[in-house]
């Protein structure tokens, strides 16, 4: 029973595989929710910042602040790509390289010389293998990332920008929308876009002045638009990893119940076999 | 009295949420304290000790902000530690 042995162990191989995929599943979706929570957790933040600058923000103040100079050509831009340091989540991170790979295409017809930064092993591998020359390479941001993390990945890029070294900086990561729905998206840190005020500007008593606290609040906006899309792009490699997975273990069990069929079909035909020999043999010796 | 509503926000989290009769906050110049019913106000912070409700609650903050308007207290400061 040559072919039953084989299909046995096929089938044994099978659901090893499911088991591992679906720990991974239950593991993606608890690191999910983690993770889900601390994009809930930023928000506050970002709207009381948002909320500041906007009631502060006129566009008289606009050219007093290097932050928010538009610079009329991008001559140079540097592009932050995030992407994960591990794999196994579908095409979590195909989708970010390419959208990266689309703006760097779009800067570079434009005129543009870009320079990528790059986060996450995966995206690292990629520039790597094509060749690519990548200004800055991080693989040490973990699946928690920090403020912290986030001003060392764009405060040098502003320092650079106040000087006038790059006219532009752009995040490439995932938005996410909901456990479904996060798709990759570009956005552009710098030149700051001013948040538009809504319910109108109040009558605020400023200290020291609306210029001095601009000064500070903008790059703390600056860092906080990198955070938020780190932490967003970790839920959404997370929920990823999730489907990925979950589909994984789906298809193992549809694999499994085709393998199991064949094998007692198999099983069948081989016992039904003997008995047509046993018979055959008997009928012959009553001669 | 109307009381306050604060909240302390770092961008990790929110540390701190509830209503006190008073907030004393190290602003950039020195210690500025907020009782209800400010009139609409915004300070950069310096380094120091944050009290909310007289002490009731404290945090070590750097830097940031503190935003005053229609008696809700907003402390938005990227260095924020329970003391």
């Amino acid at each position: 029973m040559a072919k039953g042995r084989e299909l046995k162990g096929r089938i044994k191989s099978v659901e090893n595989t499911r088991k591992i995929t679906r720990t991974m599943e239950m593991v993606a979706t608890s690191k999910m929710k983690r993770a889900q929570d601390r994009v809930v957790a930023a928000r506050p933040y970002a709207r009381a910042l948002a909320d500041v600058i906007a009631s502060l923000y006129n566009p008289d103040l606009a050219e007093r602040f290097p932050l928010l100079r538009q610079p009329a050509k991008e001559g140079r831009a540097a592009v932050i790509l995030l992407t994960s340091n591990r794999g196994l989540a579908g095409a979590f991170n195909a989708n970010l390289i390419k959208e990266a790979r689309a703006l760097i295409a779009r800067l570079e017809a434009a005129g543009s010389e870009v320079e990528l930064h790059v986060v996450g092993k995966k995206g690292n591998g990629y520039f790597k293998y094509v060749g690519r020359a990548v200004a800055v390479s991080r693989i040490d941001i973990t699946d928690r990332p920090t403020a912290a993390d986030a001003a060392s990945l764009v405060d040098s890029l502003m320092a650079r920008f106040i000087a006038g070294g790059v006219d532009a900086v752009y995040v490439v990561g995932s938005r996410f929308n909901s456990a479904l729905s996060t798709p990759p998206t570009a956005d552009r840190v710098l030149p700051v876009q001013p948040p538009t005020a809504k319910g109108g500007q109040k009558d605020y008593l400023l200290y020291p002045s609306a210029e001095a606290i601009l000064t500070e609040l903008l790059p703390s906006y600056v860092r906080n638009a990198v955070y938020r899309a780190l932490v967003e792009t970790v839920a959404a490699e997370q929920s990823a990893r999730r489907t990925a997975m979950k589909n994984a273990t789906d298809n193992a069990g549809e694999m499994l119940n085709l393998l199991r069929r064949t094998y007692n079909r198999a099983r069948q035909a081989q016992i039904t076999q003997e008995i047509a020999e046993i018979v055959g043999g008997a009928s012959a010796l009553q001669g | 009295m109307a009381l306050l509503k604060v909240s302390v926000i770092s961008p990790e989290a929110t540390l701190f949420e509830g209503e006190a009769a008073s907030v004393t906050a190290p602003a950039f110049d020195g210690e500025v304290g907020i009782l209800p019913m400010h009139a609409p106000m915004v300070t950069t912070l310096g380094a120091g000790m944050l009290r909310i409700g007289g002490g009731a609650e404290r945090f070590n903050v750097q830097g940031g902000f503190l935003q005053v308007v229609d008696n809700v207290v907003r402390v938005v400061t990227e260095q924020a530690s329970r003391a």
